[in-house]
This record gives C-alpha cells, structure tokens and sequence, in this order.
C-alpha cells in the first residue's frame, strides 16, 4: 500500500512543446507530514479508502504548539524562470551585498516587494537560470559515492554551454560560408564545437526545509524540481509532474527527521479552441497556398494511358559483360515486341550498341564496363478477349561481339531474357553461348577472326520463321561464353490501376487485372460511338433553314 | 503532377588505379520534369584512402522533382577524376546509373568507363599522365553515339539511394 501513497520514481520526464515556453506554468504543493500525523496517517491507508476528505488528516496544534497552521502546508503557482526569493535572499540582499549587476536589480525588487508587503512564497523559492546556484549546481553535481570527484575535461567544456549562449548569436552563419575547413581552430572555436551545442535553459524549484522560524539557511534548501528547456522546445522535468501518482517526499537529515511531500502540477494555460483552429487554419492556408504555387510551376495533369492499355517503361542499362575470353568486348542489343497486342511510340529506338570497352580484371573474371543507358515504352492493348493464346512479354536479346586491334572481330556469345513482368528494380544476368564447329573453324577464329553466326538473332529464343509444334535444335553445338549484366527499372501506368489501387493485390498478375478492362473500354467505345452520333445530329439540325427547324422543333417538344 | 524525391549519397568508389579520387555529378530529367528544390550538380572532395581500396565520399544527394509524365526519369551521371601530388587532375572514369523507380532504399554500383585513345597516348598517359576525355558531356547519359568510343574499364562508383514518390498511385503508375 505505502508505494500507491508515495511516488519513489523520481527519474526524469521529457516533453516537447511547439508554444513559447514562457506559457509554462507549474503548481508546486508543500506539505509537512508531522511525525504525530504521520503517524495517525498511516492507519487510514486501507485499500480502498484513499480518498477520505484531507481535512481528516489536518495537522492539529500538537504538543510543541509552535506550528501555526499555514506553515505545514505552501502551494505556489511558478511560472517559467519567474524569481521567488528565498529568505536567505531576501535577508542577504537587503544587507546590500551586492556585488554584480543582477544583485542589484534582485536587491530593488526585495525592497520593492518588502515595501508592498507582498512575498507569494515562504518555503518554495526558485533559482532561475542566471543564478548563480545554477551554474555551480551543474559543476559540482556528483554522479558516483566516490569522496572526491574530479570534473572530467568534458565536464568543464560542457559547464560552459549554457554561458556561452549569448555570445553565439550572430556568428552562426558567418563562420560556415567563408570557408570549409579552419586551418588554425580558434580557443574559441574550439569549446563552441567540440561538445553538443544545443544551450539548455535551466530553472530550480527548491524548498526551505528549516524548522519553522529558523528560515534562510542554506543547509536546509532542497531542490524539489529542475526543469531544463532547450531552444527545440524540449522540456525536461526532474522528477516528473505528480499526475495520477502519490507526492514525492522528502526526508531531512539531522537529529529532528522529518518528513515532507510534495507534488507537481502542470497548470499552464491551455489554447482556446477559437485560438487553436484558427492556427489549424492558417496552417491549411499555407500548406493550400503552397500546392497551388508548385502545380503552377509544374500543372495538374499528368500523361495518361489510353483506356484499357497498359504502358509499359523500362528504364534499363548495359552495366557490364564479364567471363570473355577475348578483350575490347561490344554489345549489340534490341527488343522484340510480341507480334499481336503491343505497340510502341514510333520515335522509339528498339535497340542500341554500346561502345567498344578493354577488360580488367576483376577477381576471377574479365570486366568490361559499358553503364549504357537506355530507354523503352511501349504499350499493350489488349483488343481481342476471345484469343486462347497467353498474352506475351516483350523479349531483350543480346549479342556480345569482340574487336580487336587488327579490326578482326568474333561473335563472343548470344543471349536472351523475357523483360521482367513485374515493375521494380531488376538486375539480369544473361548467361551467354556461341556456336562451335568442329575441326578448323576454331582455329580460323583464333588466327584471322570472323567465326559462325547466327543468321536470325532471334534464333536464341524462338525462330520467327518457327511453325510447328516441337522445336528441335539438335545438331547446333555451342559452347558456354560469359554473361552480360542489365539492370531495369520497370514502370507499368494503366487506367485500371487507378480503379483497383484500393483493393490492390500484389500477387495478381498484371494480366489478370487488365482483363475485364477491354469490356470496360468497349462501352467506352460504344459511348463514344453515340456521343459522336448525336454531335452529327445536332450539326445537321443547326444546318436547316430556320423556319424548317422551329415548327418541327415546337412539336417534338 | 506526381512527386519523386531523391535522398541519398555517394559512399565512395572502389577499384580505381589512381589513389587521390574525386567525383562530379549532375541529375539528367526530360522535359516533363522540374527540379523543385536541392541541387542538381556537384562535386566531392579529394579522398585519399589510407586502408584499402575504397575511397569514402559519402556525398550527399536531396533533390525534390514534379513531373508530368514518365518520359525521362532522372538519371545521374558521374566522373570520377584523380588529382596527383602536383595538383593535375587528370580522368579515371565515367559512370551512369538510372535513378530507381520503385520507392525504398537501393544500394546501386555504378561501373565507369574512359576513353582510351590512341597507343600513343596510352603510353603518355602511363608516364605522365592526362589522356582523351570526352568533348561532350551528354554521352555520359545517352547512348546514342556511343559506338564511335574506345574505352577501358575503370573502377565502381557505389550509391545509395533513397526514393520517395508521391501521387503516382492517383495516375495508375506502378513502381
């Protein structure tokens, strides 16, 4: 039960914000628990009776009967880096010890305060980020049990972030353009660059805990909170706000323990919904303001397919041949349409032969570099739905070719590979063979060059000349060459993607999502048909002589 | 109008002879494309690798387009150079890679290539270096004069890549 009634976690908590952080707001409670009533306390802890009224548990005037009652209990509202003084401040600057600037305008706002009579706090004060307290709390501040720690370099260079926020201003921009690297760093720009530079604000919400009467000494101070903000809007809260969790307590040493909670509360002011929609507004207005300037750079439309076609865009290159016997290697390149279904622009260039590269070795292999780029569309219609035939893909073949310093050249292999059906990156390895002869053909290669070649290129795939129903290619021999590379970058566009994108399937084919859209644009074209009929008609009635049109016109409405 | 952006950097290259590498590169789009924002051209530093082979660049690429068609996709082009001791840069390779389609990370080699020229020059070029470079810089990115080149193989560019598209689900475009 004792962990629901106090809250040991006092790690810390990190919020980030968009609004000024001068709207923060916190509400601190202070509440001495006497040993007496501490004691009476417990007791009513029982499950279930939490929430017994808190003036059960009002301190009585106990036997000391020193304690009047609002010293027990402060609550303070605090906003971000406001001051409340300490009594130690307040006794110490009256004295007019004031040595720095910000002493001296401490020292006028006590008297100030003294003379309208008016301190909002006793027990709860602050020390705001220009203290001094603030600056040697970050240097001393211990991390081990070990008795004397020694600040680390780091820890020396980080006490100075904070300090040096002011002088940053102004310098940030200036340094960057002039040049890229600083030959000779600068002691300055030395501890400004070497550890992080994001300068942290840093507020205490501390307590004097003293007996009461016995206010304004340091022994008895007690940080209850620290805050930290950053110039991105990130908060850090340690311990975190109490929320829904019991109060955090606190144990004074010395011979009279005693026991404090307290807790935290964030009470900054929320924005009006007025306020928060207008901001929501302007935000769509920019956001609005900002399309309609990039569509008119660029334009709304878009190129797009005719109805029930697919576009098909290769994006494609020659990246590399290897595994050649000979050097100074060439491919020779070019793409088969499926005779039935497919189309292609008529500026469009089918094939392409690269430039003549020497090899290097790499690892094993004989390299020849090409990065050929190249570039296809085509589109695929399909018209006829009755066709039994399965709807074939366009086909890359290749042909790798040698040239040599005597301008003999070899055909070093031929190749082909079906365009990948899917869209994405695809990187093909076509494994490539030449035809072989025996007896003297070889060593007429060697010696002068020239070899055997195929007649028809599209003999690596499927004779176009082919009919029958076996395709035999018994007697041809051939030997294994090397492999040439290609990578694709695949695009299909058709108006049916647009209308199944919701219920998207990726394992479909293509093909099968095509189908259905020829019925589609056949009423398309039925539509069309009519469309165009009732222009006709219209044009021919406006054609008529007048006095013909408006008697007939009368009656047939 | 559909949207590419383009997030990336270029690691560095491997496989070249010369040590001392540097690399310029541009963004090549057709004419239904517009460079919103990032730059479309630049140059790295001189890396020397002092373990290994490769040198790191790691040159970043951010370039935002809008398009109104498919029709030429951005594609970037290289040349890598070396510079020796006495400040002479001299050509190591030229290199081409399509900028992918498809939305996601791509780790994308790039081979390079350089003119060779004539026995002569070769062996100017083994002793003091320079050598033929190309007169046009298009040849780098089309393919279509190609075939009047001599080349050598040089070293591999490596990149990767960072695609994000915009809109092209609304056209009916699959990538």
């Amino acid at each position: 039960m004792a962990d629901t009634v106090w809250s040991t976690d006092t790690g810390e908590a990190v919020y980030r914000s968009r609004d000024p952080v001068r709207n923060l707001r916190l509400r601190v409670h202070l509440q001495r628990i006497t040993s007496s009533n501490y004691l009476r306390y417990q007791p009513a802890a029982q499950p279930g009776k939490d929430l017994i009224d808190l003036a059960t548990f009002r301190p009585q005037p106990t036997a000391s009967g020193h304690r009047p009652d609002e010293d027990e209990e402060e609550e303070v509202v605090i906003g971000w880096q406001e001051k409340l003084f300490s009594q130690f401040e307040v006794d110490l600057y009256q004295e007019a010890a004031c040595q720095s600037p910000l002493d001296h305008q401490y020292r006028q706002e006590i008297l100030k305060l003294e003379g309208s009579d008016g301190r909002k706090n006793r027990r709860i004060f602050t020390y705001t980020d220009s203290d001094r307290y603030t600056n040697l709390e970050e240097h001393c501040q211990k991390m081990t049990t070990a008795a004397s720690e020694v600040p680390s370099f780091l820890v020396e260079r980080m006490a100075n972030v904070r300090r040096r926020r002011q002088d940053r201003r102004g310098m940030e921009g200036g340094i960057l353009k002039s040049r890229i690297v600083t030959w000779e760093p600068s002691e300055e720009f030395v501890r400004n660059s070497h550890v992080i530079n994001t300068p942290l604000q840093t507020m205490y919400i501390m307590a004097d805990l003293g007996p009461y009467g016995k206010l304004g000494y340091k022994k008895h101070e007690h940080v209850l909170c620290t805050l930290k903000v950053d110039s991105n809007g990130v908060i850090t809260v340690k311990p975190d706000f109490t929320g829904l969790k019991g109060p955090y307590r606190i144990e004074t040493e010395g011979d009279k323990q005693e026991l404090w909670t307290y807790t935290l509360d964030n009470v900054s002011s929320l924005a009006q919904p007025e306020e928060e929609e207008r901001e929501q507004r302007v935000f769509k207005d920019l956001y609005g303001r900002h399309k309609e300037y990039l569509s008119s750079l660029v334009g709304t439309d878009f190129e797009m397919t005719v109805p029930g076609a697919l576009r098909l865009f290769v994006n494609g290159e020659v990246v590399s041949a290897q595994g050649y016997e000979s050097d100074n290697l060439y491919v020779h390149f070019f793409l088969e349409l499926p005779t039935t279904n497919w189309s292609s622009p008529a500026f469009q260039q089918l094939s392409g032969v690269t430039q003549t590269c020497a090899t290097k070795s790499l690892g094993m292999d004989q390299v020849a570099h090409f990065s050929y780029p190249f570039t296809f569309e085509a589109s695929f219609l399909h018209e006829d739905e009755s066709a039994e035939a399965l709807p074939a893909w366009p086909v890359l073949y290749c042909e790798v070719l040698s040239l040599d310093f005597w301008q003999r050249y070899r055909v070093e292999g031929y190749g082909a590979v079906v365009l990948p059906a899917t869209p994405g990156s695809h990187t093909l390895t076509l494994s490539t063979w030449r035809p072989l002869e025996l007896g003297t053909a070889e060593l007429r290669r060697f010696f002068i060059g020239g070899s055997l070649e195929l007649e028809d290129l599209s003999y690596v795939r499927i004779p176009g000349t082919f009919k029958g129903e076996r395709l035999s290619r018994f007697g041809l021999r051939t030997e294994t060459t090397g492999s040439v590379t290609f990578r694709l970058h695949c695009l299909h566009q058709s108006r049916a993607f647009m209308e199944s994108s919701s219920l998207r399937k990726r394992m479909r084919s293509v093909l099968d999502r095509l189908e259905g859209f020829s019925q589609q644009s056949s009423i398309h074209n039925v539509l069309e048909a009519f469309r165009r009929a009732r222009r006709r008609m219209r044009e021919a009635r406006e054609s008529l002589p007048h006095d013909l049109v408006s008697p007939s016109g009368t009656t047939v409405s | 109008m559909a949207e590419v952006h383009v997030i990336g950097q270029i690691m560095g290259a491997t496989g070249f002879s010369e040590s001392s590498l540097f690399c310029k590169w541009g963004v090549h789009t057709g004419a239904a494309w517009k460079l919103l924002s990032g730059v479309r051209e630049g140059q790295t530093q001189v890396d020397t690798p002092q373990i290994g082979d490769m040198a790191y660049w790691s040159h970043p690429i951010d370039l935002h387009f809008a398009t109104k068609g498919l029709q030429g996709w951005p594609r970037l082009h290289l040349q890598v150079w070396s510079q020796d001791s006495f400040g002479r840069c001299q050509l190591a390779g030229y290199g081409f890679c399509h900028v992918p389609s498809s939305p996601g990370t791509h780790q994308l080699d790039c081979p390079t290539w350089r003119p060779l020229g004539s026995w002569r020059e070769q062996l100017a070029r083994a002793f003091v270096g320079g050598g033929p470079q190309l007169l046009h810089g298009d040849a780098i990115y089309s393919g279509a004069d190609r075939y009047r080149l001599h080349t050598a193989a040089g070293g591999t560019v490596h990149l990767e890549l960072g695609l994000l598209l915009r809109h092209f689900d609304r056209y009916g475009v699959e990538c």
